[in-house]
C-alpha cells in the first residue's frame, strides 16, 4: 500500500498559505483520491451521525475519507480484536473507496478528565478509564488494518493550571515523542502514521517538535490536536503556523477542532489540507439547518443568511412549507418542508435528525467543493474575507455563526431531550 | 430488497368488492387453509395482502424516511389519531393537506380513531354514551372524543383507511360491560357512518368487537356485515388474553366476514401470529412491536429475536441473518451492532431497517407461498424452523381448524409435539 501526497512545491520561507493537493491512495485494483482542502467525515462508533449507508449514498459525492475514533471501542477491559474480522472497513461497514482513518479522540469532545501517565494515554469510556499503551495501540491497528493512524500522544489539558509552574508541556513532548516512536516501530500494519504535532503553547517547543518530526521518514503527515481545545481560533493558527514552518511542506495537514465554516476557512487559508465533519453534526444537534455558502449573495432570506443556519425549533416553522434552504438540491430539501421537521422535532422524533443531517451535510460537503475552485481561480483570499463578512466572523472573538461545536461540548444531551426543548421554550415566539 | 410485484402473471381476480375508494381483488386462494393472496387498490397505493404495516405514530417511522419505507416495500404505514390530533394537529395538517403531504409519503395511510389511547394512556378516561371523556394531558381539563370528533380529525389526516371510534375494553374483561362495548360500539358506527365527510377518498372501516365471548363476537360481526363497510378490522385482541381465545375469536370473525373484502387484524406482529392468522383469512396486520423491539437492540429472525447487546455477539462476525438482503445484514455484523446499536441513533435505525425488512420479507413469503398454493407446506416449514418439533398448543389447534395438522408428519418428515405455553421461551437456534 503506498500513500502519497500530490501538492505544489512551496518554497522554503514564507508564511504557510493555502494550497491544493491529492492525497492518493493506490490499493489493489483501484486508486482512492481525496482532492484537498477538504474534510474526513466524522463518525461515531464507525457511522455516519443519524445516516445509514443507503443515505449517505444519496448524498453524492462526499470526499473519500472516513474517520473512525478507537475511543468508541475501548470499553472493554480484555480486548478481543478477533471481532474486528477483516479489519475496521468490514467490521464497521465502510467502503474499500474511502480512506480510513484511526484517530484516538473524538474530536468534538473538549472536556476530558482522565490524565496520561507516562507509559499511557487516558481514555474515558463507558467502561470506566482505559490506559492505552502504544503496544495496545499497535495492536489494535493490526488487527483494524486502517489506512492512516494517528498515534496517541499526551495531549496538554487546557485550560492549563500547571502551565505557570511546572514542566507540563516539556513531559507532553516528550511522551508523545516517546510514543510515538514506540507506536511506529510495533505497527506491522502498513498503515500510513499521521503524527501529532505537539507543543502546545510553548513556540520553542513547538519549533524543537516539528524540527523531529521533519526529520522522520516514518510520519507520513501531520495532525493538529493539541490545540483544539480552549484557545481563541486566531491564537491556535498562530501555533499552528509556528509549527507548520518547520515541518516538511510536502506533507498533508491535517487540523482537528476546526471543523466549522469559518474555521475551516481561516486554517484553509493557514496552510491546513484537512479538517473533519464534526461541524455539520453539531448543527444537526441544536435543531439547525445549516444556510451558509462561500459565495453566497447577501441578497435572499437576510436574516438566516447572516446568521448561517436556521433554527427548526422556531414557533415561526410550524406552518412554513417551504424546503430548509430555498433551491437546496438534498434529498430532504427536494422532499421535505420546515414544518414537518419543526413536528418531528417536537415530537422527539428520531427522523429530524436524520433529515437535517442529510441538509446539513450536503451543505458542508458544498462549501469545499467551492473552496477549492475558488483555489482553481485564485480567488480564495477576496471569496474568504467576503464570506467571513456575510456572517460577522471577527478575527478575535467567535461571532454569533458557527458556534454550534461549542454548542455541542457544552451539553450533554442531544436535541430532543428535555434541556432542548427548556432553552427553546424560554426563547421568546419568534 | 425484494420489490417486485409477485402477482404479476397472474389472472382475472377469483372474487372482487368496490366500494367508493377502495377495490379488492382475491387472486389466489390457499386449496387447503383460508389464506389469500390479494390486491387492495386503495386512493394512494395498490397494496398487496397479506400485509404487515409498520407504525408511524407522530408522522414517521422511528428514524427512517419516507424513501426508505419506499426501498423496504411498505405498502401501507399507520398513523394515531390520538397523537397527530394534538401535534400537529387536524388544522395544521388540514393546511398543509393532509398527512401523506406533510410527512411526503406518497402510498397508503391508515389512522387509528384514537379511542385505544384514551384508554390505554389517560388513566382518567371515563366512557359515556357520548363518548370518551378524559383528561387533557397539557391543562389536565376535562375533554370530550367522540365518534364525530375522531372522524372529523381522521378526515383532516386524510388516510386511505380510517378506523371507527370503538368502545374498547380489555380483552381480559368479562361479563355485562363487554356486551355494553360491543352494542356501544355498533352505534358509535353508524355515528361515524353519518359524520364522514369524504367517503369517496377515504375508507371507514368498522371494528368487530365482543371480547372473548363468541355469541357477542358473532352478533357484533353480523351487525357489521348489515352495514356493508369496503373492509372490516378484527378488534380487542391482542391485549393480553390466552392464545387459545385469540385464535378462536380470530378465526370465528373471518368465518362470518365477507371473503371479497378485506380483514384486518389490529396489533399483530409476531412473526407466528403473522402465519397463523393468515391460515385463519386475515390480510392485513399492524404493530409497534417490530420498531419498539429494534430500539432495544432486539434484532428479529425466523428463529425469534437476537437480542444483540448480549455479551454472546461480541466476537460474533455474522451478520444478523445471511439469507436477509437489508442493507444492515449486508454490510454489519452481528458484533459491530453489539458494540454501537444502543449507543448511536444510526446503530438503532440499523436493526429498525432489518426489522421491517423482515417483517415484510415475510410477508412476502406467505404470498408467494398462497399464489403457489404451497402455503400448508410453508407454514410447517415455518414452523420447524420457529419452534423445532415442540410448537404451542395454540397454534397446532389453530392450525388444524384450518386442515393442516402439524402432529402428523408431512413428506419432510416434520412432526410437531404440542406445549402448553403460549410463548416461545428460547430461541430455537
Amino acid at each position: 500500500m503506498a500513500l502519497r501526497f500530490d501538492v505544489p512545491g512551496s518554497g522554503p520561507g514564507g508564511l504557510p498559505a493555502a494550497r491544493r493537493g491529492a492525497l492518493v491512495l493506490e490499493r489493489a485494483g483501484h486508486q482512492v483520491r481525496l482532492e484537498t482542502p477538504s474534510f474526513i467525515k466524522y463518525t461515531r462508533h464507525g457511522l455516519q451521525p443519524h445516516l445509514l449507508p443507503d443515505i449517505v449514498a444519496g448524498l453524492g459525492a462526499l470526499p473519500p475519507a472516513t474517520r473512525v475514533q478507537l475511543e468508541d471501542f475501548l470499553d472493554n477491559d480484555e480486548q478481543q480484536h478477533g471481532r474486528f474480522g477483516g479489519g475496521l472497513h468490514d467490521f464497521a461497514g465502510v467502503d474499500r473507496s474511502d480512506l480510513l482513518v484511526l484517530d484516538v479522540l473524538d474530536p468534538t469532545v473538549t472536556s476530558r478528565p482522565a490524565k496520561s501517565g507516562a507509559k499511557a494515554m487516558a481514555i474515558d469510556s463507558e467502561g470506566g478509564t482505559r490506559r492505552l499503551t502504544p503496544a495496545l495501540f499497535a495492536e489494535l491497528v493490526d488487527a483494524l488494518k486502517p489506512d492512516i493512524v494517528v498515534p496517541p500522544a499526551d495531549y496538554v489539558e487546557e485550560p492549563l493550571p500547571s502551565l505557570e509552574h511546572g514542566k507540563r508541556i516539556e513531559k507532553s513532548v516528550t511522551r508523545s515523542a516517546q510514543w510515538l516512536d514506540e507506536c511506529v516501530s510495533r505497527i506491522s500494519h502498513a498503515a500510513a502514521v499521521f503524527a501529532p504535532v505537539m507543543g502546545s503553547r510553548s513556540l520553542q517547543l513547538r519549533e524543537r517538535y516539528a524540527k523531529e518530526l521533519a526529520a522522520r521518514q516514518d510520519v507520513s503527515g501531520y495532525v493538529f490536536n493539541d490545540v483544539c481545545l480552549a484557545l481563541p481560533l486566531e491564537h491556535k493558527l498562530d501555533l499552528v503556523r509556528h509549527s507548520l514552518a518547520h515541518l516538511d511542506s510536502t506533507r498533508p495537514r491535517y487540523m482537528a477542532g476546526a471543523s466549522a465554516p469559518d474555521a475551516a476557512l481561516r486554517a484553509v487559508l493557514s496552510g491546513i489540507d484537512l479538517v473533519d465533519s464534526s461541524y455539520p453534526f453539531a448543527v444537526t444537534e441544536q435543531g439547525f439547518a445549516s444556510d451558509y455558502a462561500l459565495g453566497g449573495s447577501d441578497s435572499g432570506d437576510g436574516s438566516a443568511q447572516a446568521a448561517g443556519r436556521l433554527d427548526l425549533w422556531q414557533d415561526a416553522m410550524r406552518t412554513d412549507f417551504r424546503p430548509l434552504v430555498a433551491g437546496c438540491q438534498c434529498p430532504t430539501c427536494a422532499r421535505h418542508h420546515r414544518a414537518y421537521i419543526h413536528h418531528l422535532l417536537g415530537a422527539k422524533e428520531m427522523l429530524a435528525t436524520v433529515l437535517l443531517q442529510v441538509h446539513n451535510l450536503h451543505v458542508y460537503q458544498r462549501f469545499f467543493v467551492d473552496i477549492r475552485e475558488s483555489m482553481a481561480r485564485g480567488t480564495l483570499p477576496g471569496d474568504a474575507e467576503r464570506f467571513l463578512g456575510r456572517y460577522s466572523c471577527s478575527q478575535d472573538e467567535p461571532g454569533a455563526a458557527f458556534g454550534e461545536l461549542r454548542l455541542l461540548a457544552a451539553q450533554i444531551t442531544t436535541p430532543t431531550t428535555k434541556i432542548q426543548r427548556q432553552r427553546h421554550a424560554e426563547q421568546p415566539a419568534a | 430488497m425484494t420489490t417486485g410485484d409477485e402477482f404479476a402473471h397472474l389472472g382475472a381476480p377469483l372474487e372482487s368488492s368496490t366500494s367508493p375508494a377502495l377495490r379488492f381483488e382475491v387472486l389466489a386462494r390457499c386449496s387447503t387453509t383460508r389464506a389469500r393472496a390479494s390486491r387492495m387498490h386503495l386512493p394512494h397505493y395498490t397494496a398487496r395482502t397479506p400485509m404487515f404495516m409498520p407504525v408511524g405514530t407522530m408522522g414517521s417511522i422511528k428514524g427512517i424516511t419516507p424513501k426508505q419505507l419506499e426501498d423496504l416495500d411498505c405498502h401501507v404505514i399507520l398513523g394515531n389519531t390520538y397523537h397527530l390530533g394534538s401535534q400537529p394537529g387536524p388544522e395544521l395538517l388540514e393546511e398543509a393537506g393532509g398527512l401523506h403531504r406533510f410527512m411526503a409519503w406518497g402510498r397508503g395511510l391508515l389512522t387509528d380513531s384514537g379511542g385505544f389511547q384514551m384508554v390505554s394512556l389517560l388513566k382518567l378516561a371515563k366512557i359515556t354514551e357520548d363518548g370518551v371523556e378524559f383528561e387533557n394531558p397539557h391543562d389536565g381539563k376535562m375533554m370530550m372524543l367522540t365518534p364525530e370528533m375522531s372522524i372529523g380529525v381522521q378526515n383532516a389526516i386524510g388516510a386511505d383507511i380510517m378506523m371507527q371510534l370503538d368502545d374498547v375494553v380489555s380483552s381480559l374483561t368479562t361479563g355485562p360491560r363487554v356486551e355494553e362495548a360491543m352494542w356501544r360500539s355498533i352505534r358509535w358506527l353508524d355515528r361515524s357512518i353519518k359524520a364522514h365527510k369524504r367517503p369517496g377518498e377515504q375508507n371507514l372501516f368498522p371494528i368487530v368487537q365482543g371480547g372473548l365471548d363468541p355469541a357477542l363476537r358473532t352478533l357484533s360481526a353480523q351487525e357489521l356485515v348489515r352495514r356493508g363497510a369496503p373492509g372490516y378490522a378484527i378488534g380487542g385482541l391482542s391485549g393480553g388474553e390466552a392464545k387459545g381465545a385469540f385464535w378462536r375469536m380470530v378465526a370465528l370473525s373471518t368465518g362470518i366476514l365477507p371473503t371479497s373484502k378485506p380483514r384486518y387484524c389490529m396489533g399483530v406482529g409476531y412473526a407466528e401470529d403473522l402465519v397463523v392468522c393468515s391460515a385463519l383469512g386475515v390480510d392485513m396486520y399492524d404493530c409497534v412491536f417490530p420498531t419498539r423491539t429494534a430500539r432495544f437492540g432486539n434484532a428479529l429472525v425466523r428463529t425469534g429475536s437476537l437480542s444483540l447487546r448480549q455479551g454472546r455477539f461480541r466476537d460474533d462476525t455474522r451478520p444478523i441473518d445471511s439469507d436477509c438482503t437489508c442493507l444492515t445484514c449486508a454490510n454489519y455484523s452481528r458484533a459491530y451492532l453489539h458494540t454501537s446499536v444502543t449507543r448511536e441513533t444510526t446503530g438503532c435505525h440499523l436493526v429498525t431497517v432489518h426489522n421491517i425488512a423482515f417483517q415484510m420479507r415475510l410477508m412476502r413469503d406467505i404470498r408467494e407461498a398462497i399464489v403457489a398454493d404451497r402455503f400448508p407446506q410453508f407454514v410447517r416449514s415455518f414452523m420447524e424452523t420457529r419452534f423445532g418439533r415442540t410448537v404451542p398448543l395454540w397454534i397446532v389447534q389453530a392450525l388444524q381448524s384450518v386442515g393442516v395438522d402439524l402432529t402428523t408428519p408431512d413428506a419432510t418428515g416434520y412432526v410437531a409435539a404440542p406445549i402448553d405455553s403460549d410463548f416461545q421461551k428460547e430461541p430455537n437456534v
